[in-house]
């Protein structure tokens, strides 16, 4: 269907190409205010520790100093995403190494940080605890000592009959696995730039999700909402981890409120990984899944333990996901979750790229694997077998529409050359398989998941967006130009797109769950064809023809059929339609919030309008000698309905690669005490250009009804089996199975070895 | 304790009074103004803050601007000529070679490094030269692309 259309599908150079490419584009860091002073925070050494007295006194006497704040400047109100649990300074204890404690301002960063050392904090340390399944035991210490058990989070769900299916299973396999902390690791840090003045707090953010951000911010520091105005700066990268879950923007806000001066704080590297960006929820997933003789699923039981880390954030959502998305990828009739989200005395776990997918599939892909081998039967087939088809409706409610997921492992296993291989193996060399499914938005804040935008076509012809979704680097600034144009019939140099401001945009979610293309994609078309509408009635006048019967291309208004007939343009409509007596600008209103539901008290209910599918294969060696594992190709199929801009969509499943390589085999800090090592780029290892395997990457034909012009979601698809696809290939390949994360060379050794005893 | 130094940065002299402790980076982007410059990792791993220092690769971020006395420096707001993009700009462009474009100006200049000694660089050679320089979004793939593309031009 996308030859159809003039400008979706087209491979269109970035909207804001030229100001990145020059360094012209502004990012957190670079956004600077007369009389603005720094801010510094001052954290935690300690996991847990209970704040006996902290003494300002000295840090407020250095000059330059412009204020020092403590919790006592606070309102003292917890805040969260989903459980109000973490303050904005850390109120009588700490509960994880990094912990927001004291805050300066000052003329210079300088001063900022000689008065943060002469800030005196009294500690009395307390016993942490780090291991979740350790702090559900009844005596371990309270991280917060209102949740018992330190348990923060139960969801529990039975459907089908699980016990009786497990009877009926041919083959049953049970393992258990073990992911880890996964930091965004975004080249840019977490800043904020905060103004406070006539009552109005005005905060310049690299977030992803402003509107949140407003109402988070407004909540802790005892605003209206209408008082906070957050402004998107350029963003350097996001992935979930700047969707504003930590307590950059909290301070800055405060300091600014408290001194009356710009305040600029901005993460260093260390802060960012010790209290930043919300790292990837480690899971310990107990699996069993039951199979019939040809490899259908009969039964899954699951048993989660997911690491919340001190404070809630978006661990709560990531868990639900954890426990319940996976079924809308394979046929499931009966399976049984019971899944914790435990609080532990380190970094507060979050949203990445993925949102729970990732950390469960490690363990799922992997039981799938188990069974078609104990099975004797090919995994591609046994996925496919299972693989959900439209008009599947999951367990749990997920409703799905469009699915090619079938064509997408058939593509697959073509692209890797799985039946070649598999009929000549290479000792040492192996395939593996995974698959996904993840959702296009997701209805969880409370039950609204839509999206809305106003254009206004200029009296030149030129057509303006706003929008408040925010580009991240994820490009959907350009896609969203693109909808529009399509929608409008314009060139697309004719389109333009505001930055993403709470003031003058709608109110927009922002960017999380894959949602952009999809919600907003449909009210930015929404909105252009309301401005058509008001185009078309205005050149109905001048053509003296019924605005039904005109139609609008490369920016031409004609009669349709009749291109070469009387014709007026956008811009003489626009103008005319303005400067006449009681004339108006076109301005068109969209707003579009889709089919799906909030999940009921027992959990069911159907997540999001439209559901997106993968299929991912590897093929690696595995050198017996050093454990080393060498990914000789990698291959990623998506269903993401119409790709409007394929340089985009390739972008985001090439970026997701790397980071899904990364968290399969190298990605992760050792921590002592709760406290990593080395927080830092030289021992926290991101892949790099050198690193890259030979990846093949494509998009099935599909088309989704309920999207702007078939497309759907993909920001976040290709991340999420890449862990597993490795472990299967590697078990392909040498016969271990690696169930923790990062699979080093290390942990593969040890697997040989132990199989080299046993076998 | 100040010093009196000399920069030329992108054919521009400019005579500044730094502490001896002040860093490249930090002279770039907050005296001259030159923001293009990123910093990441702050300890020369990330690659973001690479600046050309008498053609040679530097991370500004672990170099003292009092080392810098006297030399010639060319920051990405120093490429392309009368308002024209360079060549590996365009490219990037072109061929999608960015996404949220913060490592970006580190990536082009240090490209451009390796194409002024080597005009013709090998897939390998490209790889391996442009390793100092971590992206989170691309997956790198786009980025060599745009490189290679300039390359075989």
């Amino acid at each position: 269907m996308a030859t159809e259309f003039a400008v979706v599908g087209k491979r269109l150079p970035r909207f804001e190409g030229n100001e990145k490419v020059t360094g012209e584009a502004r990012y957190i860091a670079d956004i600077t205010l007369p009389g603005v002073i720094q801010g510094k925070i001052l954290r935690s050494p300690y996991p847990h520790a209970r704040i006996l007295n902290i003494d300002t006194s000295r840090a407020r006497r250095l000059p330059g100093v412009r204020g020092v704040v403590t919790a006592q400047d606070t309102l003292k109100r917890r805040w969260g995403a989903f459980q109000q649990d973490q303050p904005v300074l850390a109120i009588d204890k700490v509960r994880y190494v990094g912990e927001e404690v004291a805050a300066v301002a000052a003329v210079d960063e300088e001063t900022a940080l000689e008065a943060l050392s002469l800030i005196d904090v009294e500690y009395e340390e307390l016993p942490p605890v780090f291991d979740p399944e350790a702090a559900m035991e009844p005596d371990a210490p309270l991280v917060h000592e209102d949740k018992e058990r330190n348990i923060a989070m139960r969801i529990n769900v039975e459907r089908g009959d699980v016990a009786q299916a497990f009877a009926h299973a041919h083959c049953v396999v049970e393992e258990a696995f073990q992911s880890t902390l996964h930091w965004h690791a975004a080249i840019e840090t977490i800043g904020s730039v905060a103004h406070f003045s006539g009552g109005k707090l005005t905060l310049w953010m690299n977030t992803q999700t402003l509107f949140m951000a407003r109402h988070r911010v407004a909540w802790a520091m005892g605003l209206r909402e209408g008082d906070v105005r957050i402004i998107q700066s350029a963003v350097g990268g996001g992935f979930g981890g700047k969707s504003c879950d930590d307590n950059n923007a909290m301070v800055c806000a405060l300091l600014a409120m408290k001194t009356g001066r710009p305040v600029r704080i901005i993460n260093e590297r260390e802060e960012e990984f010790l209290a930043g960006s919300r790292p990837r929820v480690p899971m310990k997933v107990y699996i069993k899944m039951g199979f019939r003789r040809d490899g259908l699923i009969l039964a899954k039981e699951l048993r989660i333990i997911a690491d919340n880390g001190a404070y809630t954030g978006k661990a709560a959502g990531i868990l639900s996901v954890a426990a319940l998305r996976h079924d809308t990828c394979y046929k499931f009739e009966n399976v049984k979750t019971d899944a914790y989200l435990v609080y532990t005395n380190k970094i507060p776990t979050g949203a990445f790229r993925g949102f729970g997918n990732p950390s469960i599939e490690f363990a799922l892909e992997q039981a799938l694997d188990m069974g078609a081998e104990k099975l004797g039967l090919d995994p591609v087939a046994v996925a496919r077998l299972n693989a959900a088809e439209p008009g599947y409706v999951s367990p749990h409610g997920n409703r799905v529409g469009s699915c090619e997921l079938k064509k997408c492992i058939d593509e697959a296993a073509r692209l890797i050359g799985w039946e070649e291989k598999q009929k000549h193996k290479v000792l040492g060399r192996g395939l593996g398989v995974g698959c996904t499914a993840h959702v296009s938005g997701k209805r969880h804040f409370g039950d609204y998941d839509g999206g809305s935008a106003l254009i206004k076509v200029n009296e030149d012809g030129k057509v303006y967006i706003w929008s408040g979704e925010g580009e991240i680097g994820q490009g959907t600034n350009t896609v969203l130009c693109q909808i529009a144009a399509e929608e409008l019939g314009v060139p697309i140099e004719d389109v333009e797109i505001s930055t993403a401001d709470t003031d003058l945009t709608p109110y927009c979610h922002g960017a999380y769950a894959s949602r952009l293309t999809y919600i907003a994609g449909n009210a930015v078309k929404a909105a252009a064809a309301e401005a058509k509408r008001q185009l078309l009635e205005v050149a109905g006048e001048s053509l003296e023809a019924n605005p039904q019967d005109l139609e609008i291309q490369g920016g031409r208004i004609y009669v349709q059929g009749a291109p070469e007939g009387r014709s007026t343009t956008v811009a003489e409509a626009a103008y005319s339609r303005l400067f006449r007596r009681g004339g108006a600008p076109i301005v068109g209103f969209g707003s579009f919030d889709p089919d799906s539901q909030l999940s009921d008290q027992n959990r069911y209910g159907n997540e999001s309008g439209a559901y997106n599918f993968a299929c991912q294969a590897a093929e690696v060696a595995v050198d017996t000698e050093t454990g080393q594992v060498k990914v000789l190709s990698y291959v990623s199929v998506a269903d993401c309905g119409t790709v409007v801009n394929p340089v985009g969509a390739e972008g985001q499943l090439e970026g997701s690669i790397a980071q899904g390589l990364g968290y399969a085999l190298a990605e992760g800090l050792t921590m002592e005490e709760g406290r990593p090592l080395n927080p830092n780029f030289h021992d926290y290892k991101i892949l790099t250009m050198a690193d890259m395997p030979p990846f093949q990457r494509d998009f099935v034909p599909s088309y989704e009804p309920t999207g702007p012009f078939g497309a759907k979601g993909l920001g976040e698809l290709g991340m999420d089996p890449v862990a597993a696809v490795i472990a299967n290939a590697i078990n392909d390949a040498v016969g271990v199975r690696i169930t923790t994360l990062p699979i080093t060379p290390e942990k593969v050794l040890k697997a040989l070895r132990e199989k080299g005893k046993t076998g | 304790m100040k010093r009196l130094i000399t920069l030329t940065v992108n054919d521009q002299e400019y005579q500044l009074e730094v502490p001896a402790y002040r860093l490249l980076v930090d002279v770039l982007r907050e005296d001259l103004e030159l923001t293009g410059t990123k910093e990441g990792c702050g300890i020369g791993v990330c690659g973001a803050c690479t600046v050309l220092l008498d053609g040679k690769l530097v991370s500004s971020c672990l170099t003292l601007a009092a080392k810098a006395d006297g030399s010639r420096i060319t920051t990405i707001e120093g490429l392309g000529k009368n308002g024209a993009l360079h060549p590996l700009q365009r490219s990037f462009i072109e061929h999608g070679g960015f996404q949220c474009g913060f490592c970006t100006p580190g990536q082009i200049i240090t490209a451009k490094a390796l194409l002024d000694i080597n005009h013709n660089p090998t897939e390998e050679e490209v790889k391996e030269w442009m390793s100092g320089n971590l992206c989170r979004c691309t997956g790198y793939y786009k980025i060599l692309e745009s490189i290679l593309a300039v390359a075989r031009a």
